[in-house]
């Protein structure tokens, strides 16, 4: 009886042993692929050897596709996304110009020259730049920013000349758009186009002004970026930079040194800088930025004002250089601190009246000899600028 | 009682094999060796379990000049990964196929600047895709263009 039974059992448990060695095989390869995955996740680096040689010889997949230069160049500052900032100038005196050249009667007193102490001139900074179109062979950006300037005199009570009046009153504000374009046409060379409209003047959101008073400004450039840490170009400028409207030429040249710790962000004239990077989140500039707008006079009946400077057509010209040290780090990953202090020079503050509404294109005089209706003189202060940004990837 | 047992040795094959052999045709388009636009890399992308992941596998620059040494990932603000070789490195982890060729949920690191931002992935057609890293939402980001690469003709 055993002797029948044996040989069944025996195949029974043949069979079973099978079954297990093949269930323990399923869960021997599922649970090393499992092991495998979990060893490679981890790690940054790859641990597998591999031999690299094997992608030296490699080319585009796809017939006729080309490569194309990039915007940027290695080592460059990050580009900024969102910005807000606060600027700060220190006391300076002021020299108002009489409007007596509007109103040359000379009964008009409060039309006179007049002296005055700004304490301080300040204001926030916002700016906003989104990508619309990123692609190998189009970058699109579009932007926006508002500035407000505020003055603080240490006589406000005794001010009676009109800009004088205007700037006590009213913040110099200025809200824009602006657009970036970037083609590059292979793999070296490059059109950058940027332009701008802005909304400057010392308005207030119960007192606005018509959209005809916008200002454009706009500059082409074509470029060549010979290799990853340089880039230069030649173009020009439509610009209020100087505060009066000027067409200009302007040369682009960024550059990072082979050990990329130096380098230079230059936009001539409009701002050049000397880099110094201390690591990839830590970097020190040097230079000037010439930083200008035209602002309408569109304030009205200011208390103890002679005339309503609204109706007369008047514009400032501000232009001034700002000479400054600017420190950018990292605070946290993508939000980046920047800290700049300098000496302000002051270019130009006078005050044009437009000629039949429309603004007067001087060319550094070779275009117009005509004056300006207010020449006025600031001091020259120190200032500071703290901004948080977020950077883009 | 055979029967019973075989049944319960396929299902439990049928288990272990389609939880780790999940395939997926169409994310695995994705799977090659990728340029970004800026030529200074070439990177492979690999799938490991479900996902998707990148890694550098050749550099246009592969020694640091100031030490003629092969570059590592002097940038990542974790000094103890400052040693790390850029080549071999991934900078592109963790993407899951959504379908309609697009993978997301995965982060591309940058070792220009040490961050790792979020980042999707669309393929535009089988040799062009747009990696976008931004951060925190989609908005406030930048697309790159890569090219597929294959062996030269």
């Amino acid at each position: 009886m055993f002797g029948s039974v044996w040989p069944l059992r025996n195949k029974l448990a043949r069979m079973n042993s099978l079954f297990v060695y093949v269930l323990s095989c399923c869960l021997l390869i599922g649970s090393t692929i499992d092991l495998q995955a979990q060893v490679n996740i981890n790690p940054d680096s790859a641990s597998t050897e591999e031999d690299y040689s094997q992608y030296d010889n490699l080319d585009f997949a796809a017939d006729g596709a080309k490569r194309f230069c990039s915007p940027k160049i290695e080592g460059l500052s990050p580009a900024k996304l969102i910005s807000i900032g606060y600027d700060y100038q220190f006391g300076y005196s002021i020299d108002a110009d009489s409007l007596n050249r509007i109103y040359p009667s000379p009964g008009k007193s409060n039309l006179h020259p007049q002296k005055a102490q700004i304490l301080r001139s300040e204001g926030i900074r916002l700016a906003a730049n989104i990508p619309v179109i990123s692609k190998t062979n189009l970058v699109w950006q579009l932007g926006a920013n508002y500035w407000e300037q505020r003055y603080t005199f240490s006589n406000p009570d005794s001010l009676q000349n009109p800009l004088l009046l205007a700037l006590r009153e009213n913040a110099l504000r200025t809200a824009g758009l602006n657009t970036t374009l970037f083609k590059p046409l292979n793999d070296k060379q490059f059109i950058l186009f940027q332009g701008s409209a802005d909304y400057s003047g010392d308005y207030t959101l119960k007192n606005l002004m018509p959209l005809q008073y916008l200002k454009y400004s706009a500059a082409l450039i074509w470029g060549k970026r010979p290799h990853e840490k340089k880039q230069w170009g030649i173009g020009i400028a439509r610009t209020y930079r100087v505060g009066e409207l000027n067409y200009i030429p302007v040369v682009l040249f960024n550059y990072t040194d082979v050990a990329n710790k130096w380098g230079s962000e230059i936009l001539f004239p409009a701002r050049a800088h000397v880099r110094r990077t201390i690591n990839s989140r830590n970097m020190v500039f040097a230079g000037y930025e010439l930083e200008g707008q035209s602002y309408r006079l569109w304030s009205s009946n200011l208390p103890g004002s002679a005339v309503d400077l609204n109706k007369e057509d008047l514009e400032i010209r501000r232009g001034e250089i700002r000479l400054r040290l600017v420190y950018e780090f990292s605070l946290r990953n993508f939000i980046w601190m920047s800290i700049q202090a300098g000496y302000r020079i002051n270019y130009r503050f006078d005050v044009d009246r437009l000629a039949s509404g429309k603004e007067i294109y001087r060319a550094f005089g070779f275009a117009s000899k005509e004056p300006y209706v207010m020449l006025n003189g600031l001091g020259n202060p120190f200032y500071v600028n703290v901004s948080i940004n977020l950077v883009s990837p | 009682m055979k029967k019973t047992l075989l049944f319960i040795a396929m299902l439990v094959s049928a288990i272990s094999f389609s939880s780790f052999h999940f395939v997926d045709e169409g994310g695995d388009r994705l799977l090659g060796v990728w340029e970004p636009s800026n030529g200074r890399a070439r990177v492979k992308i690999e799938k490991i379990g479900t996902k998707y992941y990148g890694k550098i596998v050749w550099l246009k620059e592969p020694n640091d000049p100031k030490t003629n040494q092969p570059k590592t990932d002097k940038n990542n603000p974790d000094p103890t990964l400052q040693n790390v070789p850029l080549k071999g490195y991934r900078m592109l982890k963790d993407f899951v196929y959504q379908g309609s060729d697009e993978w997301s949920e995965g982060t591309i690191y940058d070792p220009l600047n040490g961050s790792t931002y979020s980042c999707s992935i669309k393929m535009d057609d089988p040799n062009t895709l747009n990696i976008r890293g931004y951060i925190g939402v989609s908005a406030l980001g930048r697309t790159d263009v890569w090219k597929r690469l294959a062996i030269k003709k």
